[in-house]
């Protein structure tokens, strides 16, 4: 039987050398949840997305992402998740476009979705302009086109509010408020997100605040 | 494992380097500056070794050419953390091996294209041309095994801070027996040179050595990539 719970963390750890990012960290997320995890820099937020989104291993502890065990289910937990890093991850050399279709063909998801996420997010007009020429905002709207390409169930943003302005969060906004949907989001920022009705959790030092 | 991911993966590889013209343009100039050290280096075309230390410097050269490429590959992606947009893709990791060695393949082969005729200018034109069938299949075999190779220890160096140092401390003493077999065969390919049967049994050493290092690249390749 599906957990109801979409994110499950018990005593999740990552150690980096010597330096534990994450260290027995206690998270469930219930399906359909949103999520807003605070802290300082340092307290373990990307490196808890990073391990949700397969593409870190944990080093200790238990984690379950749509049901499926981590790392040893990893290949059915990348079909769920959406993820957009703290950096867009776009090739600069490539256009908008091909940015886009490069991760339709990786999703096997039909390359016409890629000219409605262009739309969807307000790229339509720069689809043959190169990553590199767009500005810090453009290109965390083409991050939030490349997450909604394949309509994935959780969706993990580190910072997505960096860099966005007005009509770029109204975007944000519309993306977040799409009914049925996991959100986790690690921010500086939760006020922002209040309307939206999320859970906010404190990370500190790799736990979750007292 | 989907051709169409393959597809998209190497034609990202292609556009990027067409537009970014980082690799194959610095491997020209390195396998050509070689050929002008060892041109002027060994005083002329009339080498003690003869044919055999002509197409010992045209290996040489192609290895460390090769990787020159290399030693920029996956690092890129890594530096500018569009790796990770990759690793969190439902695709079998392996697939991003045999994409880049594919894509080192060919820009290999296009680096080729402009240097085997620049090394027989340099080196062996007064001798007659070579058996031409043969020598384009000594090159594309050796080529697939280096960039199997390749790719692979390139992926490993990757994630490590050293990478610079260890992929060619890695990746030089696996091609040796790939350096030593290309250059028999294509000493063969010259003539008064004819390798006959000794020369099929090289080609065939050659694409066993590709079909192993592939195996290795296309079951290692997950382990190597995780952080």
């Amino acid at each position: 039987m599906r957990s109801p719970e979409a994110i499950v963390c018990a005593g999740l750890g990552r150690r980096f050398g010597e330096r534990d990012a994450l260290a027995g960290l206690d998270l469930a997320v219930q399906v359909g949840e949103t999520v807003l995890v605070t802290g300082p820099n340092g307290a373990g937020k990307t490196t808890l997305l990073r391990i949700l989104a397969t593409v870190l291993r944990p080093s200790f502890g238990r984690v379950a992402v749509a049901g499926h065990e981590l790392p040893a289910r990893a290949a059915d937990v990348r079909r769920e998740v959406g993820y957009a890093g703290h950096d867009p991850l776009a090739y600069p050399d490539l256009t908008a476009s091909e940015n886009l279709e490069l991760y339709a063909a990786l999703y096997a998801v039909p390359e016409a979705r890629v000219a409605e996420e262009l739309d969807r997010v307000g790229l339509d007009g720069r689809r043959g302009d190169r990553a590199a020429e767009l500005s810090r905002g453009m290109l965390q709207r083409l991050a939030l086109a490349r997450v909604g390409l394949h309509r994935p169930s959780i969706v993990l943003l580190d910072e997505p509010t960096a860099g966005l302005d007005a009509d770029g969060r109204d975007v944000l906004r519309r993306f977040l408020a799409e009914p049925g949907r996991t959100v986790v989001v690690a921010t500086h920022e939760p006020e922002w997100f209040g309307s939206l009705g999320g859970r906010v959790v404190a990370m500190t030092s790799g736990r979750l605040a007292a | 494992m989907s051709a169409r991911a393959l597809r998209a993966l190497v034609r990202k590889d292609l556009l990027v380097e067409l537009r970014g013209r980082e690799v194959v343009p610095s491997m020209a100039v390195f396998v050509g500056a070689a050929f002008v050290l060892f041109r002027f280096g060994l005083g002329g075309t009339d080498l003690a070794g003869g044919t055999r230390a002509a197409t010992g410097m045209l290996w040489v050269a192609i290895v460390f050419t090769a990787l020159v490429g290399l030693s920029r590959s996956f690092a890129h992606e890594r530096e500018g953390r569009t790796w990770d947009g990759l690793l969190a893709a439902p695709v079998d990791r392996a697939l991003f091996w045999a994409a880049r060695t594919c894509s080192t393949f060919l820009f290999l082969a296009a680096v080729q294209a402009v240097a085997l005729p620049a090394f027989w200018l340099f080196f062996l034109q007064e001798h007659a041309g070579p058996s031409y069938p043969v020598l384009i299949a000594a090159v594309l075999l050796a080529d697939v095994g280096i960039a199997c190779l390749g790719s692979l220890l390139a992926g490993l160096a990757s994630s490590l801070r050293a990478r610079e140092v260890l992929l060619p401390a890695l990746y030089l003493p696996f091609s040796i027996p790939l350096v030593l077999t290309a250059v028999r065969v294509t000493t063969d390919t010259i003539p008064p040179q004819t390798g006959g049967f000794d020369t099929l049994g090289r080609l065939g050493f050659l694409a066993l050595y590709d079909t192993v290092f592939a195996l290795l690249g296309w079951a290692l390749f997950e382990y190597v990539v995780e952080d």
